[in-house]
């Protein structure tokens, strides 16, 4: 049985937090990857961005929510990064409960093909109150590169605080 | 005694079980299927505290008098005031949310939404259960549950859900138990996979 589920890099935030977490040079040897990320924001916006190949235009973004009492869906684009059509709650802010970190996963098949970038994602971001996000996310970015750099990044002058971690994993398919 | 590496052969290549397989990032820790009879609960005990990340798959049908059930998880045998639940949930035809903060044992309802015994013969509910850095004692652990189950018609008895929890403890997990408000149907079966960090 060949391995699938390949384990590429780990970033801890330490003590003083940080603006963007940042992946380079990523392998081009496998078919998907999938990031888990544990995050939370110093400030009042809890809004996690992500941009790949430092591309700053042509981001699509379609959403389907749950805020622990109402839903909805919510859609832009040409945007400047995935997630801009989500203004609030994607990780957890400062007014949510202490020591509590978002869970995510975002899944990026094909990503070395030269099509379109499709981007899905999970994540919920919970507190100890009603409100508490929940978050199914599609997207597309429009370039045909390859993926070679992937970037998390934070709201204006936030950080992602002490213990965020994200996690980067390659998956291959049998060809 | 030689040995080849499997890190890079595809299934053309050579095949031959050496002792340096590279088993990749996701292992599996544990299965736990219920036999005839059922069960009244499903218990992973002395989880392995070497991984980062844990991931639950498994599907289950409980024997409720009920169409529909939950499946209920708790952590480290904790059955106290210490579990959120927020959900986003589907059911063909509208889609609705839902959560509370801390409460009892009626919050304890994230892991997956289950069939009763009044269910369509057969029809099982499947869960999957992402825990994050479960091991880290600096955070409280989030709980991400994707669940459903369809039961072959147009009623509301098929839905989906994307459930979120947290448990307000800072304790590595340890011990995880599913239960159902009544037992585990034969043929539930849940599957524990660790999740490895890079350099692990």
């Amino acid at each position: 049985m060949a391995y699938t589920y390949s384990k590429i890099a780990t970033y801890t935030v330490g003590s003083g937090g940080v603006s963007s977490i940042n992946f380079l040079n990523i392998p081009q040897n496998y078919t998907d990857l999938l990031i888990k990320f544990s995050g939370r924001g110093s400030g009042t916006s809890g809004v996690m961005r992500m941009q790949f190949n430092i591309t700053t235009a042509g981001y699509s973004n379609r959403n389907l929510y749950g805020t622990g009492s109402a839903a909805g869906s919510e859609s832009a684009t040409g945007t400047s990064s995935f997630f801009s059509a989500v203004n609030s709650g994607n990780i957890n802010w400062n007014s949510t409960t202490a020591s509590t970190f978002s869970n995510m996963e975002i899944y990026i098949p094909n990503y070395t093909s030269s099509n379109y970038k499709s981007i899905s994602t999970d994540a919920v971001v919970e507190n100890n109150a009603t409100l508490g996000y929940q978050f199914m996310n599609d997207g597309v970015l429009n370039i045909n590169a390859p993926i070679t750099q992937i970037d998390l990044i934070t709201s204006g002058s936030e950080t992602f605080v002490q213990y965020s971690t994200a996690h980067l994993y390659g998956i291959k398919a049998e060809l | 005694m030689a040995s080849i590496s499997l890190k890079y052969k595809s299934k053309q290549g050579s095949l031959t079980a050496p002792g340096d397989v590279d088993p990749g990032a996701m292992i599996p820790i544990a299965t736990v299927t219920v036999g005839s009879g059922g069960a009244s609960s499903i218990e992973f005990s002395s989880i392995p505290q070497s991984y980062e990340h844990l991931q639950i798959r498994g599907l289950g049908r409980s024997t409720i008098a009920d169409t529909n059930d939950f499946a209920i998880i708790k952590f480290n045998s904790d059955s106290g005031a210490n579990y959120t639940y927020h959900y986003l949930r589907g059911d063909g035809t509208s889609a609705s949310a839902q959560g509370s903060g801390y409460g009892t044992s009626d919050y304890l309802r994230s892991a997956g939404f289950i069939s009763g015994a009044n269910a369509t013969a057969q029809v099982f509910g499947t869960t999957i259960i992402d825990i994050l850095d479960y091991t880290n004692t600096n955070k409280l652990k989030t709980i991400r549950t994707l669940t459903g189950k369809d039961a072959n018609s147009n009623n509301a008895d098929g839905r989906v859900y994307l459930f979120s929890m947290l448990w307000g403890s800072t304790s590595a997990i340890t011990t995880i138990t599913l239960t159902t408000q009544a037992n585990w149907a034969q043929y539930s079966s849940f599957a524990l996979y660790g999740v490895k960090r890079a350099g692990a």
